[in-house]
């Protein structure tokens, strides 16, 4: 599958990569931002994710009925995400729309914002939120991410709150707009089916008089400290456990190995955290995960299990953290590492997957990572270091959140969620 | 041009599907086994997802954590998961890893274990899973929806009922996988980077000797009614819509499918359009063909605040009925468009074409090419698409809520 990378950037500064893959048979475009829920102030907290709600309401030139409907016409299977620090938008069409996407994508980008759309959008961000209340694996989430890093910009909500969201106003939108949307800030991505030299005259037809932005953003050093706290909720039926400890950065070269950690402790079957909890039906589900953010990582635990026994599983997990630094074995290593080469591969060869990796990186790095650099690090990792990993960032200190129906002994003072 | 799609029936009723795509490094397979909550025992629903899960404890020379370690070792990602017709097995990873699973897959369905102890934690899981679905009702909703839908056994819960796995033992899980897990109506697809005579040769060696034929699913019994409110304290009220449609084999199935597409495909859908950018109703609408043999559906769900919850109800019910009033040109051309790229992306992905080629065998008994699917597509007629929508009268609609407080229905 020979994969070739090009690189190029406008006189705005707005940066263009792209990986073609001559046996797709289709095109995956995307851009990224690099923006999100920590680059917000608390007074418009929710800002990042409403705004990339309003982008499909229309530019000067189209109605949100024209951007929905352009889409469709092309075929496109198309949309866009907002994380802490992300925001991108996409379309993956067949070669033959590659211009009209690319045109599309790009008037999506410079949207009107009109009072109207704003307001009736503002019901559907409503109805986003209330959807993840009755989620209580989101829930614990948003509370679990706000502990863990109290002041530190990462704890903003993605979402946002009900009231955040009912106080913001078009202008402080329009604003927030104006001043972490741009060339500076962004790229713009192709994988699969691509003809580079078009691809680029595209992109500069239609985003190369946009000004120049550049929107930097805060690196805090965040403070973190053991904790628990324990949430009730009388409605639940389930114990949902979640916690947080400090890992590698998205710069940091330990990264991949912190992958490979991570899928030892806790993938879905096989890991220590499987034998250990799910096997045995102590935890209905029990994962151990990396996040890589950018300038400041952290690896998860997520517990599911019967209310009566989140004490015991809560204790076995970190139980099986600090066994993990007394004895690495060199087979689950090897057999973690098997699976994650599986998943490249199968990433390969599907344009919005390869999309998806190259823009994050680059938003996180200015950085292209070729399938064989991944690989070729995927191999050199080996249990020494792990072990060399596990020393740097020791699992501690961990906060741990819990939510649940109450009347656990879970050894932390309570509220109510 | 190469051979891409292939098929061969092995004398014991197995049937092994390849296609070869290129340019892919990585294979997909999907194991179909005639084992879905359709032929659950009638006071034992939940037995294929238990069995599901206990199956995987341990099979062959191999013991619960070796076999996990040697598929593991093989990097294959892989599922298991109970439908209402079969019970499925899939992996991926590179193609030669998958090819060489395929001996370990066959003593997981022919020669497991069964582990006591392992029954034991399957059925625990089984159980918490089911407690687990109370905290979503969004999930919630969609089981009830299809329970009363469907006539029994066909809505049957593929996670089963409390009150069935309580009394489940290892016993009835033993006798079960002796009746269901057979050759005849199994279905063995492999799509990717294969050599379709060695796929044959291996398939061949490790399930030829194995025989026999599942029970067929029981005599059919009308749903509990049409009508079904859950109370739930949520957020949201969770309102699930379901009506009858057309089979896979109907003559109008591409036009049924392209109708569908207007209703809700893309953001520029009707349901989308109406439910959620006009009105505001809903973050989430949808509404979707679902391919049950016998009983093609179509499924909708949306979630809405409480107060909003009978103006969403009304729309989407008014959308379906004004879809028959018929669509435009424009409506078609994009939900051609749609369609057929879906399709076409469909094949850059391994796993979504060995589920695809395997699902094509069980409803068609044949495979769909890609070409072909194109092909349908394009030669449908607006006439055709308006002519069916007409005759189509819509209903009786199932309506299923979860939330504080049950809605007015037609």
């Amino acid at each position: 599958m020979p994969l070739t990378f090009k690189h190029h950037q406008l006189s705005n500064g707005l940066d263009i990569i792209a990986e073609a893959n001559p046996d797709s048979h289709s095109i995956a475009v995307g851009m990224f931002v690099n923006t999100g829920a920590r680059d917000e102030e608390v007074n418009i907290n929710g800002v990042s994710h409403f705004l990339e709600h309003m982008m499909f309401k229309g530019s000067e030139k189209y109605t949100w009925e024209d951007v929905n409907r352009i889409f469709d016409e092309m075929g496109a299977r198309y949309n866009a995400f907002t994380s802490q620090e992300m925001t991108a938008y996409y379309a993956n069409v067949l070669p033959e729309f590659t211009g009209k996407a690319v045109e599309h994508l790009a008037q999506l980008l410079r949207p009107a914002i009109r009072e109207s759309d704003f307001n009736t959008e503002r019901n559907v961000i409503l109805e986003e939120i209330a959807m993840y209340l009755d989620d209580p694996g989101h829930r614990l989430y948003e509370v679990a991410m706000a502990e863990y890093f109290g002041s530190h910009p990462l704890a903003m909500s993605v979402l946002g709150s009900a009231d955040s969201i009912k106080a913001l106003r078009r202008d402080q939108m329009a604003e927030y707009f104006a001043r972490r949307y741009g060339p500076g800030n962004m790229v713009v991505v192709a994988s699969g089916q691509v003809d580079f030299d078009a691809f680029v005259g595209q992109v500069e037809k239609h985003c190369g008089h946009w000004p120049r932005v550049t929107a930097p953003r805060q690196f805090p050093q965040p403070q973190h400290r053991t904790r628990r706290k324990v949430l009730t909720d009388p409605r639940l039926n389930r114990l949902y456990v979640m916690g947080f400890t400090p890992g590698p950065s998205a710069q940091d070269d330990r990264r991949f190995a912190a992958q490979v950690l991570s899928d030892v402790i806790g993938d879905a079957e096989g890991s220590r955290f499987y034998w250990a909890l799910v096997d045995n039906a102590i935890c209905e589900d029990a994962d151990f995960g990396f996040y890589p953010h950018d300038r400041c990582g952290s690896y998860y635990l997520s517990l599911v299990c019967d209310p009566d026994r989140g004490e015991r599983a809560i204790g076995i997990a970190l139980g099986e953290l600090e066994k993990v630094k007394r004895d690495l074995g060199d087979d689950e290593v090897e057999r973690a590492k098997n699976k994650i080469a599986s998943a490249i591969v199968l990433q390969g060869e599907v344009p919005l997957g390869r999309m998806r990796a190259i823009g994050g990186q680059w938003i996180y790095n200015r950085e292209y990572r070729s399938l064989e650099q991944d690989m070729q690090v995927l191999r050199s990792i080996t249990p020494d270091s792990l072990r060399k990993l596990i020393r740097d960032f020791p699992f501690e200190p961990m906060t741990i959140v819990s939510l649940g129906p109450g009347d656990q002994k879970m050894g932390a003072t309570g509220d109510t969620a | 041009m190469a051979q891409r799609y292939y098929q061969h029936t092995f004398t014991n009723g197995l049937t092994l599907l390849g296609e070869k795509m290129p340019g892919m490094q990585s294979a997909a397979m999907t194991l179909l086994i005639p084992a879905g909550a359709a032929v659950d025992p009638r006071d034992g629903s939940g037995t294929a997802t238990v069995l599901s899960d206990l199956v995987l404890r341990g099979a062959g020379t191999r013991d619960s954590r070796q076999l996990t370690d040697y598929l593991d070792s093989l990097g294959l990602q892989r599922s298991s998961s109970v439908g209402v017709h079969h019970t499925r097995f899939s992996c991926a990873a590179l193609a030669d890893k998958v090819i060489e699973s395929l001996a370990t897959y066959a003593d997981i369905v022919r020669r497991p274990l069964m582990p006591e102890a392992g029954f034991q934690a399957a059925r625990d899981l089984a159980i918490q899973a089911l407690e687990g679905i109370e905290d979503e009702p969004r999930q919630k909703v969609l089981l009830k929806l299809r329970e009363y839908h469907f006539p029994w056994p066909y809505g049957r819960s593929t996670m089963g009922e409390i009150q069935d796995l309580e009394k489940l033992n290892l016993d009835l899980c033993c006798v079960h996988q002796a009746r269901q897990y057979k050759p005849t109506g199994s279905i063995l697809a492999i799509a990717g980077n294969i050599d379709f005579d060695c796929v044959r040769e291996e398939v061949e060696r490790h399930f030829g000797d194995w025989s026999g034929q599942g029970e067929q699913p029981g005599q059919v019994v009308a749903p509990p009614g049409r009508v079904h409110h859950e109370a739930h304290e949520s957020e949201q009220t969770h309102i699930g819509l379901a009506w009858p449609s057309i089979e896979e084999t109907h003559a109008d199935y591409y036009a049924m499918r392209l109708a569908i597409e207007v209703l809700s495909g893309g953001m520029s859908g009707r349901l989308f359009t109406e439910v959620r950018e006009k009105r505001g109703l809903v973050y989430n609408v949808w509404a979707g063909y679902t391919s049950l043999k016998g009983y093609g559906s179509i499924l909708g769900y949306a979630g809405t605040s409480n107060e909003r919850a009978q103006a969403t109800l009304d729309t989407f019910i008014a959308e379906v009925h004004r879809l028959c009033e018929g669509i435009t040109a424009e409506e078609l051309a994009r939900a051609k468009v749609g369609l057929k790229a879906a399709t076409i992306m469909q094949g850059e992905s391994t796993g979504a074409r060995s589920g695809s080629i395997a699902h094509d065998w069980f409803i068609r008994g044949r495979i769909r090419t890609l070409e072909e699917v194109k092909r349908e597509i394009d030669q449908v007629t607006l006439d055709q698409v308006n002519a069916y929508l007409k005759a189509s009268n819509p209903g009786p609609f199932t309506i299923v809520t979860v939330g504080p407080k049950q809605l007015q229905t037609p």
